[in-house]
């Protein structure tokens, strides 16, 4: 498999611990699931601004520890224009809030809240602070956006999806089958 | 004196509810094994607390035939001895890894578990009856949606 390591010349070469493929690719095993991920990606970002869902979705796979989902939304938020500081300082947003807006910052929050259920429930503050920022339609979307950004990160962890392949731009149903013949 | 549980919103996109439930199905289908997703989904829903989906698939284990007896024990699988057999403890144990991955990963030992258990296509669809039962709980307990709404 090839790494970063080959672009580099001799001289700086290092030895990187090698990549571990795939275990499960589970969208080839399970194409009607595969399907209606798509199906209900497409559905639930509609009328979210594009530049939120990205933040939410790569703080989502920080939480969630999903590699193939932090390479893929943080080159996707790259290439949409996303400026550098807001992708590193998402790790910290509490503590870097001035990078963000009083808007992404409540998405952010509910993004925690909703991603880390088995801590308990989602809090009546911070729901609260969400419905001042966004109003009821586009809320009900945030929450099923967030719900399915968890749901790639399950598939992208439980599969050990290899991160470091993805390219923005390329085909939706190429996404989330790296390693597929292109 | 009853408490009073008041729904957040009971807003859920119609494509999106759609899309959710054509997920579940081809995962339930592709599993081939109604009674343990019921298990599956039941234990989910129980990490994740989630009121509405315990109700609901609690009745649906029922109607599947699920004993009382695994459903009494399933928060506490680990130590029920023979009441799973050692396939359901397999999909128990992955779904708990899958579940709480903010604790951090699928360790190799439960996937390869499960992998002893389930063929790759079964595996694949296992694996899509726990995230699909994750959506559908955030969904759920974010919105607020209280328990009893749901008959089979």
């Amino acid at each position: 498999m090839r790494t970063t390591n080959d672009e580099t010349n001799d001289e700086t070469r290092v030895e990187y611990a090698p990549e571990t493929g795939p275990r499960l690719r589970w969208a080839q095993l399970a194409p009607d699931v595969y399907k209606a991920m798509i199906r209900l990606d497409a559905a639930a970002r509609q009328g979210l601004d594009p530049t939120l869902y990205e933040l939410v979705k790569i703080r989502a796979s920080q939480i969630n520890h999903c590699a193939l989902c932090i390479d893929m939304h943080t080159k996707d938020a790259l290439a949409a224009g996303e400026r550098v500081e807001r992708i590193v300082q998402l790790n910290a947003w509490e503590e870097s809030r001035h990078f963000y807006t009083e808007k992404e910052l409540a998405a952010l929050e509910l993004t925690e809240a909703v991603t880390v259920l088995t801590d308990g429930f989602v809090s009546d503050e911070v729901y609260e602070r969400a419905a001042q920022h966004f109003e009821e339609v586009e809320l009900a979307q945030l929450i099923s956006a967030i719900a399915v950004i968890n749901a790639w990160n399950r598939f992208g962890v439980t599969a050990r999806m290899a991160p470091g392949h993805y390219q923005p731009g390329r085909n939706q149903s190429e996404r989330h089958q790296p390693g597929r013949p292109t | 004196m009853t408490a009073h549980v008041t729904v957040r919103t009971r807003l859920l996109d119609q494509a999106v509810g759609q899309a959710m439930s054509a997920l579940s199905a081809a995962a339930k289908k592709g599993l081939g094994d109604p009674a343990l997703a019921e298990l599956v989904m039941i234990r989910a829903s129980q990490l994740n607390h989630c009121a509405f989906c315990l109700d609901m698939h609690l009745a649906l284990a029922r109607k599947q035939g699920v004993s009382e007896k695994q459903l009494d024990l399933l928060a506490a699988w680990e130590e029920a001895g023979d009441v799973f057999d050692e396939r359901e403890r397999a999909a128990l144990a992955l779904t708990e890894a899958v579940t709480v991955l903010t604790d951090g990963f699928v360790p190799d030992e439960v996937y390869e578990r499960a992998a002893g258990h389930f063929d790759d296509v079964r595996l694949a669809h296992l694996v899509a009856v726990i995230t699909a039962i994750n959506n559908w709980n955030r969904v759920m307990v974010s919105r607020r949606i209280p328990p009893g709404g749901y008959t089979p």
